[in-house]
């Protein structure tokens, strides 16, 4: 197996603000992978610096094995959908697919026009003109058609509605098992996408705080619900993760569970579920499961 | 683990440098349509004048022969490809970095369109020149085209100084842009000034050293292919200038 992704020790520093802040992990070929954090977290700045649109302040990115930073050998390889991406004055839906096969070697433009059907998006209005999930539409038509060995989907789904997104979900699963690639997906809509990914790296304020395999994080926790006193007596010793009280109900996460602690905790009377990727992640950067989170729409 | 199905066709950097001038081209109104639509205008404006003088003298024949050679509308279009090339650099810039594009060969694809929108402005003006002259300046004796007693030079100089003004302003412009997409506004500031500090040193250096005499008589003795050709080392410095600026130079701006 090769790396296809590699970041060591990398920071960007925008003035004072840091944005990537030591930041060190490596993707392997094929699969999708998940960018994932809050926003503002440094996951575009990231990817802008594996992409060689941003200069590193230090450290180092690698895609390919080589740098970024003008490497038109590289950046050939790779396709880029940025949520900010600008368009060029007067540019109407037509004008950026037209250039899309200009510069992606492996586009496939029956996909292309299939996916303008798919998203239903108007081809023919300027591109400043379109809504932000019209717009995205265009990205994700742009970043899938494109079939780059590496795509980056920055926020892919911005203001796309849950059936959208989830036509997404389809048309990314089925084509990335046609045509298999490395695919490096960043949103926060994390348990919409999480069933997709194999490799999950979290940031947060710049920094690294989650870096494993999607599975693995998924069996990483559980959560135990039942009599306050049982559930404490089983939580005693263990790494508790969470903890929540009502009345004389508990429920406690904790942390890597074997099937004997299971079957342990189920002959206590404790009800385990395992916890979401979503839930395992806002307990993991600290914040609180919020507004920016946009669960509700899934 | 699956294996990536497909081997990279190879595109030669040359077309990818194709390309980006193709991307100039993608949406053709502003470089291609819009100094046209210019021109015209303000020809339009100067021949209403022409012929409103014309009339209110009772005839061409009762005018002065040289009234109307002295015109400079056509100098505007010229300074007008700076912005041409400001507006077409601006957006298409980290519009290209978003495809994929190296700074390298977004530079040469676009000083090459430049190069190209250059050649075509000079030869389409110098065919107008070419008409004007057959038409005896639109059958009222005027220069608009080919003002300034050029209507007497070959069509061939015209067409020099035509090309070598041009891309001395997109080049300018090529410069100007690309501290833009650096610098943002503050950028241009400081350029400006710089540029202005520039120019009044070299007035204060002539006038220091009492050369005024001799920089007119540069001009007035210098044939005018060869002083058009002088600013060939700006447009080329220009030019470098703006591939330094570009070369780290991020979306952001």
């Amino acid at each position: 197996m090769t790396a296809i992704v590699e970041v060591e020790d990398l920071t960007k520093r925008f003035g004072r603000v840091t944005a990537v802040d030591h930041a060190t992990f490596s993707l392997e070929e094929g699969g999708i992978h998940g960018l994932l954090g809050r926003n503002g977290a440094g996951k575009t700045t990231l990817m802008g610096l594996l992409t060689g649109q941003e200069f590193a302040t230090s450290g180092e990115a690698r895609i390919f094995g080589e740098g970024p930073v003008e490497n038109a050998r590289a950046l050939r390889r790779v396709c880029f959908i940025k949520e900010s991406q600008v368009y060029p004055d007067d540019f109407q839906g037509k004008h950026v697919l037209r250039a899309a096969p200009w510069f992606f070697d492996n586009w496939d433009q029956q996909f292309a026009e299939r996916l303008v059907d798919v998203f239903k998006v108007p081809l023919d209005r300027k591109m400043k003109k379109l809504s932000r999930g019209q717009r995205s539409a265009i990205g994700v038509i742009v970043g899938l058609a494109s079939r780059a060995e590496l795509t980056f989907l920055d926020e892919p789904y911005a203001g796309l509605d849950a059936v959208a997104r989830h036509r997404f979900y389809d048309v990314l699963l089925e084509d990335y098992t046609a045509h298999p690639r490395t695919v490096v997906l960043s949103t926060h809509l994390i348990d919409e996408a999480a069933d997709l990914l194999q490799r999950v790296v979290v940031i947060d304020e710049g920094r690294i705080v989650i870096d494993a395999d999607a599975d693995e994080l998924r069996g990483s926790a559980t959560t135990l619900v039942g009599k306050a006193s049982a559930v404490d007596s089983f939580a005693a010793g263990r790494t508790v993760v969470d903890r929540t009280t009502l009345g004389g109900i508990a429920s406690v996460t904790v942390a890597g569970l074997s099937s004997d602690d299971r079957r342990a905790a189920a002959s206590a009377g404790l009800e385990a579920t395992a916890v979401s990727l979503q839930e395992l992640i806002v307990s993991r950067t600290g914040g609180t499961d919020t507004d920016d989170q946009e669960r509700g729409a899934a | 683990m699956t294996a990536i199905d497909h081997t990279p066709t190879i595109a030669p950097a040359p077309r990818r440098v194709l390309n980006v001038m193709r991307l100039h081209v993608a949406n053709p109104f502003p470089t291609l349509a819009l100094p046209w639509l210019i021109t015209a205008a303000i020809f339009a404006v100067n021949l209403a004048i022409w012929l409103m003088i014309a009339n209110a003298a009772g005839g061409v024949d009762n005018l002065e022969s040289d009234a109307f050679q002295y015109n400079g509308g056509i100098s505007w279009i010229v300074f007008f490809m700076t912005v041409v090339a400001v507006q077409a650099m601006n957006l298409t810039f980290r519009f290209a970095l978003g495809f994929s594009v190296t700074r390298r060969v977004y530079y040469v694809g676009t000083a090459l369109y430049f190069v190209a929108l250059s050649l075509l402005y000079s030869l389409g003006i110098t065919v107008l020149a070419a008409i004007e002259r057959a038409t005896d300046g639109w059958g009222l004796g005027a220069a608009f085209f080919a003002p300034w007693g050029l209507s007497s030079e070959p069509l061939l100089l015209v067409w020099f100084l035509y090309l070598m003004a041009m891309l001395l302003f997109f080049f300018l412009g090529a410069a100007v842009a690309t501290v833009w997409v650096r610098w943002g506004a503050y950028g241009l500031y400081a350029f400006f000034i710089g540029l202005a500090f520039l120019v009044v040193g070299g007035a204060w250096l002539v006038t220091a050293t009492d050369s005024w005499g001799d920089v007119g008589a540069f001009f007035a003795t210098t044939p005018l292919a060869q002083i058009a050709a002088w600013t060939l080392p700006v447009t080329l410095l220009c030019g470098l200038l703006g591939y330094v600026f570009l070369r780290k130079a991020t979306p952001q701006g």
